[in-house]
């Protein structure tokens, strides 16, 4: 079953069209991954799903219910780490995980129990008493995550969570991201770095204007621009080199000599990385240095939509 | 909804006579008089549906009737009056706060004692009344989408059938085009060349007597003329995959010179991948759509440069017209945006309008490989 079904989403404010006719789904175990730049309208679909805006046209299921006819049950399933901290900054870190399972209906040993795995899950776990103010961007991200996952929701959606953190928070994020994944949750992750993105999501969708662009796996994707890869390989003795043997390896499309680099041509697909040096050291060619230069995520997004994602 | 009103006047009208009835005892004449036109007029609100006027006439009558029959014979009567006040706000269409303070005026005009009735029955109305009036303003809000719906979808398929038309001739004008071109290369090249052998082979047949040598010599040029027009002959029939590339490219580039020479603009071309893939229909919406961003773009943007780039993608098509005016900071739907997209999406593809650096529109369209 799908997670969320999102069908011919639409939110105007006045004339503006902050997103436009969407359609998407998320299926279980996924980790969906939302790209784009700023304005792109990624809170703004986060916040509709997490019913903090009203949708102006189209449906929004959360595991094949109507978000609006049955609020509650979608709210219980859903767990939200917003982009700005919503955490109480005069409560401790157990009261402000407590406070917010409470929320969520959680009472009684239940919810000491759940507070106290959300705390130990994000790192937190020895540090119970301390209050937020105290706290390192990182760990009041990582408070803010706890928060959110106390109740087990079955979907984590999570907009920029490791906008200006610490390198070591960030990796703990990441990390508990997948965790969190192989415990079964599905994850909805909008982040303009496209590393992380890359990195964690099975499954990636660019959003520019409002508007998917394009869907699918990462592979998919780099697959819109281009079915091949470069790989650059610096030699010493290129007069060595036999242009014509390596042009039969397998996989290979083309092959051309740049000064002291050797640039190959050849299908996305394949490895071939193996054959093509085994066949530089049959010629005894001296190798320096070897690139590979396969499009990115980054790339694609500059193509499609002509800008760069921090701009 | 005429149903529940005529209920609301039913229930109130029994209540009246009940009243009535169980306060005097017995009807007089006059009072059943009164309440069989009280029912004659009402009846005959509903019955003329399709008459507007003449049912606030019958509405209108009613209130006076009601007023005039609680002044004269039973005060009771009043209970009356507040529907048919309603019923004449609700056919002028007019507000419920209004409609509220009508039905607040009688108050001051009846006894004390019977003031509660009066609220009541005052207030069950104006519930129904308003009631109703949501619900109406639904049913036509909910009429007024699906007709322009129908209207879209009316609009859709006229223009799939006119794509599905555009096709079927673009196919035709590509065999009727690909036929000239096989018979005149013929008659130019293979025509001529086989000419020229049958003329030196007939020379050679005269001279095979008189001249043996010459005549072998001729022979041997019809050979070679023959040789060289098989050869011409393979390549007319290799040359002969229909160019819609040609066409869609060189169209792009005639917009575009037309453009730089009418409205001193600055308008380049360019172009990167195999265009060859690129279908009639695709092509016709990527002119139509780059139709449509320059006139916006000479409308609203004050641009002096426009950019045409086509890009064949390895799994898309991505079509980009770019100017260096103004932009805008947020974008207006307009018709000429809608248009687009609906172009683009027939095609399976979208149109993103940005205006940051200027406008850029991007036309994206899926590409079928192999198909």
């Amino acid at each position: 079953m799908n997670v969320l079904e999102i069908r011919n989403l639409t939110k105007k404010f006045g004339d503006f069209i902050a997103v436009d006719n969407m359609n998407l789904s998320v299926s279980e175990g996924e980790i969906f991954g939302f790209l784009g730049a700023n304005g792109a309208g990624k809170s703004t679909t986060i916040n509709m799903i997490s019913s903090l805006l009203r949708i102006t046209k189209g449906e929004i299921q959360v595991l094949g219910r109507n978000i609006v006819k049955e609020n509650k049950f979608s709210k219980m399933n859903i767990g939200i780490v917003p982009q700005d901290l919503a955490i109480y900054e005069e409560m401790t870190a157990y009261e402000n995980v407590s406070f917010f399972a409470g929320l969520y209906g959680l009472r009684g040993s239940l919810l000491k129990e759940r507070t106290e795995e959300a705390l130990e899950f994000v790192g937190l776990g020895d540090k119970h008493k301390a209050l937020p103010k105290s706290f390192s961007g990182g760990m009041k991200r990582r408070l803010n995550i706890a928060c959110a996952i106390a109740h087990h929701p079955k979907l984590i959606i999570m907009d920029e969570p490791t906008v200006g953190i610490d390198p070591q928070s960030r990796n703990y994020i990441l990390n508990s991201v997948k965790k969190l994944n192989q415990m079964g949750c599905s994850v909805i992750y909008t982040s303009h770095y496209m590393e992380e993105v890359e990195d964690l999501c099975t499954r990636i969708a660019i959003v520019d204007h409002g508007k998917i662009i394009a869907e699918g796996t990462k592979e998919q994707l780099k697959s819109i621009i281009t079915d091949t890869k470069e790989t650059w390989i610096g030699v010493k003795n290129a007069e060595r080199l036999d242009l014509d043997a390596l042009k039969r390896t397998t996989g290979v499309n083309s092959v051309r000599l740049e000064e002291q680099t050797v640039k190959i041509v050849s299908k996305g697909e394949i490895n071939n990385l193996n054959w093509v040096i085994q066949q530089l050291i049959r010629d005894q060619v001296e190798i320096s240095s070897v690139e590979e230069q396969a499009p990115n995520l980054e790339t694609v997004f500059l193509t499609l939509t002509g800008r760069n994602l921090r701009d | 909804m005429e149903f529940w009103i005529i209920g609301n006047k039913a229930a109130l009208l029994f209540y009246v006579i009940f009243v009535s009835y169980s306060v005097v005892r017995g009807a007089s004449p006059w009072e059943m008089l009164a309440y069989l036109s009280y029912l004659c007029v009402n009846m005959a609100i509903p019955i003329l549906k399709k008459q507007r006027r003449f049912q606030l006439l019958g509405s209108v009558a009613s209130a006076v009737l009601v007023a005039l029959l609680a002044f004269r014979m039973n005060t009771i009567f009043i209970l009356l009056l507040p529907v048919n006040l309603y019923e004449i706000v609700l056919l002028l269409g007019g507000r419920n706060r209004f409609a509220l303070l009508l039905g607040l005026v009688p108050l001051f005009l009846i006894p004390n004692d019977e003031i509660p009735v009066y609220l009541l029955s005052t207030s069950l109305s104006l519930l129904l009344y308003y009631a109703l009036r949501v619900h109406t303003e639904k049913l036509e809000k909910i009429g007024e989408e699906k007709e322009t719906l129908r209207l879209d979808l009316q609009r859709l398929k006229q223009s799939l059938s006119m794509n599905e038309e555009y096709i079927r001739q673009s196919k035709y004008t590509i065999k009727l085009e690909e036929r000239n071109r096989l018979s005149q290369q013929i008659h130019d090249e293979v025509g001529h060349a086989m000419a020229g052998a049958l003329i030196q082979m007939e020379a050679s047949r005269r001279l095979l007597g008189a001249n043996p040598d010459k005549a072998s010599e001729l022979l041997g040029n019809a050979i070679t003329i023959s040789k060289e027009g098989l050869e011409r002959i393979r390549l007319t029939l290799k040359d002969m995959k229909p160019r819609s590339e040609e066409l869609g490219i060189h169209r792009l580039r005639l917009f575009v010179d037309e453009l730089s020479a009418n409205h001193s603009i600055n308008a380049t071309v360019t172009h990167a991948g195999d265009l060859d893939v690129i279908t009639p229909l695709q092509w016709k919406i990527i002119h139509e759509n780059a139709t449509e961003a320059v006139t916006n773009s000479l409308k609203y943007g004050g641009a002096t440069a426009i950019e045409f780039e086509i890009r064949v993608l390895n799994r898309m098509i991505q079509s980009v017209v770019a100017d260096n005016g103004r932009g805008a900071g947020k974008i207006v739907k307009g018709l000429g945006i809608v248009g687009m997209e609906e172009r683009a999406a027939s095609a399976g593809g979208t149109v993103i309008v940005d205006g940051a650096k200027g406008f850029r529109v991007t036309t994206l369209l899926p590409l079928q490989k192999g198909g």
